[in-house]
């Protein structure tokens, strides 16, 4: 065996033993090129190394062994049996000293089994890979956006929701500083379809914004994508376009509109979805637009029933721009089941009766529903009350604040105002 | 009623205000019953010529007539460019008057031809004034006495206003603000730049000066009562055009209202007939019944405005009386006069939909249920028109009711206040939600820099959506949304 290889055996052994972590990562930085050359001995390596005790090394051998694969296909089948037994197995504490390699293993993983078409048998093992890997139940890691295409592309959707249903509060340190924003980005476009396939808009949208609101100095495509979907659902729940954010980023404002506007034709023209068509098609949003025009209907005709108690099935056809009163009696009644209006035909003269919510808020659900949302909004205070309380004792923060001050007092009258001109 | 409050700021530069000129431009009224010797006699300085200009534009039937009134008048002014372009207008009207008519022969007689003498006497006489009050200010300033210096200012203003300059004109009013030396004489200069503020449509500027005026230290304490009054109401006059140009209905009715019939001399503006109009409108279209009542018909100094437009008068009573079918008639009868305001016209439509839309809400305040036909027929319209009109009222909120489309008749909504309290609790919980798992998201992301940017590779944000490493990769190897 090869004498650096050996060494590089050796360092993990001892550093592992002793505990010291940090300088293991600096080893292992360093020796990328020592375990890319000696790819045909990195199963013996492998055989050596404890997957529990020698977490760090096992991950380091794995990510080089499996990145390296592209032309050979020889050892692809072990691949999977391979990362699963290490997420199983590895200690955690360990792996969490170099979340970039470990995420990087889960990426591999991911590609693998989306070229090999068997994307739900990588959802499981992402699950577990995520919880061992976080610190808390609301971080963010960028192997939640590999969980979601992997949920997406196998339809396979309810996985996915326990993170997706949780609020993030944190990130992980393999998305942020100097890493691009890809997985971050892509974790709540993926998010987004995956909300909006289970027809729950609100959040769809709320993910949706997160998209297009995150700052930025260039626009990327996954946010073109976002902001087109976002418009869609935005047509769906409100039935009209929501302005973005104020704080949305300038570029994002600047470049989005105009090249999305076959989208924001939707809202001013009826024949806006045959005219863009092509376009809807290409951009593989069609089945949204069909939603988008059918929502259109359905929200003129709840807004009928604000104007209207009685109205027939003709009128409603003609003022919903529907085709005649057998299509309007048809969305009535689909609407009708669904509860979104409360209404009774009358098929004698043809009469529609618009009737008004039975909901009367004076249930125990509702007293429930009530007392639920309000332990949210607490809660959701209390964390912003914390947060505020960490700024205020962040050591930068109280230097900055105090610090102006103290140049203040002495300073005459002058010279504080260039204090605060800096 | 919010999304007009939302789009009101955008609305106030001067700008859009351009628009709905231009936009009104194409009308032609045909058969006005005005007056225009009347008319034109109410006015002075720039309001006459801006006036006869605006009928001219639109009113073929007295284009002539105005053209030329408004070339004598402007004759014993310095405004040599505008003297020619009214020619100008002229010669164009008389030529599309076509040849046939006996306007010709009637014009040949008195249409004033183009005195080029006049223009070059008038020219050089502007120049020698002009030189001569420019140095009259030089030597004031070498000996800076404050109050000289000030009255060269406004007479450099005035002059220049008699040869239409409008904006240095503006110029000169305003710099004799720093010689003002008593509340009167800063009152003095705010009335002339509103005044030119005015012919120039610069409503802002207009507002500005006259709070400044308003919020002068001794104001109150102008000696004589009278002028004090007479400034007042020159002061509100001017405002209630500022504020209705920009929309603001409501607030430009409540300024004509503040007006005294007694000291109302602004030729320069408008005119007392016109306070009477537009504050009128204003407040037919914007008060509720009872400020209606207090404000306009009981109020001592406006009755007497009302008196001098006895039509307009009617128009309220009967409004005020609930005789809408006369009341509606009346207002469409005045229509073409109104339009031939240059102040009042862009807004006429959309004060005439008010007062309407005022009205029917008041009809059906009283009623739990109406019937339609008899509401339309108290309207002047159809049924199935007044449905519509209805329906556009109860989904801006204005009418609490329903309709009965099969029966025809409109029912009374009783809101239960506890429902909706409810309703609006539970969206309000659920946005504060959103919103505040929001903030702490992008707390979290710039914590952690997250921020779309170039890596590896040079091309420039300028690009536009630049394909960063984190862009081409989106549709993968999938795009289809399970749908």
């Amino acid at each position: 065996m090869a004498s650096p290889l050996e060494q590089f055996v050796d360092n993990v052994r001892t550093m592992s033993a002793s505990g010291s972590f940090r300088e293991l990562c600096e080893v292992i930085g360093k020796s990328d090129e020592v375990l890319q050359r000696n790819t045909a001995h990195l199963s013996t390596v492998l055989e050596t190394l404890d997957i529990q005790q020698h977490s760090l090394g096992v991950l380091a051998v794995l990510v080089a062994k499996f990145s390296l694969q592209q032309g050979a296909d020889v050892d692809k089948s072990t691949m999977f049996k391979q990362i699963h037994d290490f997420i199983t197995n590895c200690n955690g504490e360990q792996v969490r000293f170099s979340p970039e390699l470990y995420a990087e293993l889960c990426h591999q993983l991911t590609n693998y089994l989306v070229e090999i078409k068997q994307p739900i048998r990588g959802i499981e093992i992402l699950k577990k890979a995520i919880r061992k890997i976080q610190l808390f139940d609301s971080q963010l890691t960028s192997i939640h956006a590999d969980l979601c295409q992997l949920c997406l592309l196998s339809k396979c959707l309810k996985p996915a929701l326990e993170f997706l249903d949780t609020d993030v509060t944190g990130i992980g340190s393999e998305l942020g500083g100097n890493n691009d924003s890809k997985h971050f980005l892509l974790y709540y476009y993926y998010g987004g379809m995956i909300y909006t396939a289970m027809k729950n808009y609100d959040r769809a949208l709320y993910f949706f914004e997160v998209v297009v609101t995150v700052p930025a100095m260039v626009v990327s495509h996954i946010m073109l994508e976002a902001y087109k979907k976002y418009i869609l659902v935005s047509f769906i729940l409100h039935g009209k376009i929501l302005p973005m954010p104020k704080y949305a980023s300038q570029v994002v404002c600047r470049f989005l509109k105009p090249l999305s506007a076959a989208y924001h034709e939707l809202a001013t023209s009826q024949h806006a979805a045959i005219k863009h068509r092509d376009t809807f098609i290409r951009d593989k949003n069609m089945g949204l637009v069909n939603q988008v025009l059918s929502s259109m209907y359905k929200k003129n005709i709840q807004r009928l029933t604000k104007t209207f108690l009685t109205l027939s099935l003709s009128d409603v056809a003609a003022r919903v721009q529907l085709t005649g009163p057998s299509q309007a009696e048809s969305y009535i009644l689909n609407m009708i089941e669904e509860g979104e209006i409360y209404a009774m035909i009358n098929q004698k003269d043809g009469m529609v009766v618009f009737l008004d919510s039975p909901e009367k808020y004076a249930s125990p659900e509702t007293l429930c529903v009530l007392e639920q949302q309000m332990a949210a909004c607490t809660k959701l205070h209390q964390y912003i009350q914390e947060m505020d309380e960490q700024i205020q004792v962040n050591p930068q923060y109280i230097k900055k604040s105090v610090g102006s001050h103290d140049e203040d007092i002495p300073a005459t009258s002058q010279n504080s105002k260039t204090t605060y001109s800096m | 009623m919010f999304e007009m409050n939302t789009a009101e700021p955008m609305q106030v530069d001067v700008p859009p205000e351009d628009n709905e000129n231009n936009e009104t431009e194409c009308y032609v009224v045909e058969n006005p019953t005005l007056d225009l010797e009347t008319y034109a006699a109410s006015y002075t300085g720039f309001a006459k010529l801006y006036r006869l200009m605006f009928v001219a534009d639109h009113c073929p039937s007295l284009r002539l007539e105005a053209l030329k009134m408004a070339i004598s008048y402007v004759m014993t002014t310095y405004n040599v460019s505008l003297y020619q372009t009214l020619h100008k207008k002229l010669a164009e009207a008389v030529a599309s008057a076509g040849l046939p008519d006996v306007a010709v022969q009637m014009g040949s007689q008195d249409i004033p031809v183009l005195d080029s003498m006049w223009i070059e006497s008038k020219t050089k006489k502007a120049a020698i004034k002009l030189e001569k009050l420019d140095t009259d200010l030089k030597n004031y300033k070498t000996n800076s006495i404050k109050e000289s210096i000030r009255r060269g200012h406004d007479d450099l203003g005035d002059h220049y206003l008699d040869c239409g300059d409008l904006t240095s004109a503006l110029k000169c009013y305003s710099r004799a603000r720093d010689y003002c030396t008593s509340g009167k004489h800063i009152i003095m200069m705010c009335l002339n730049v509103v005044k030119v503020s005015v012919y120039l449509q610069n409503w802002a500027h207009v507002l500005n000066y006259v709070s400044k005026a308003e919020g002068t230290p001794d104001f109150n304490e102008v000696p004589g009562k009278d002028s004090n009054q007479s400034i007042l109401t020159r002061l509100k006059c001017a405002a209630g055009l500022a504020e209705l140009a920009t929309k603001k209905y409501k607030s430009a009715a409540k300024h004509f209202l503040a007006a005294s019939i007694d000291h109302c001399d602004y030729p320069e503006l408008l005119s007392s007939n016109n306070v009477a109009i537009y504050g009128g409108l204003c407040a037919l279209a914007t008060f509720d019944r009872s400020e209606l009542q207090k404000q306009v018909i009981v109020s001592s100094s406006f009755k007497l405005f009302l008196e001098l437009e006895p039509q307009l008068r009617d128009i309220i009573f009967k409004f005020y009386e609930s005789k809408y079918a006369s009341c509606l008639r009346l207002l469409d009868e005045i229509r073409d006069n109104l339009m031939l305001d240059m102040y009042l016209a862009p807004h006429l439509n959309s004060l005439y939909m008010q007062i309407r839309n005022r009205a029917l809400i008041q009809y059906f305040s009283p009623y739990l249920s109406a019937d339609m036909r008899l509401m339309a027929a108290a309207f002047n319209r159809t049924v199935n028109a007044l449905e519509d009109e209805l329906m556009l009222l109860i989904l801006d909120g204005q009418i609490q009711a329903r309709i009965d489309s099969h029966n025809k008749i409109l029912y009374a909504k009783d809101v239960d206040q506890r429902s909706t309290t409810f309703e609006r609790s539970l969206a309000m919980g659920k946005e504060y939600q959103r919103r505040t798992s929001m903030l702490i998201l992008r707390a979290a992301m710039l914590k952690n820099q997250i921020h779309v940017k170039n890596v590896g590779r040079d091309t420039g944000p300028q690009s536009g959506e630049a394909p960063g490493s984190s862009t081409s990769l989106t549709p993968r190897t999938f795009d289809t949304v399970p749908l």
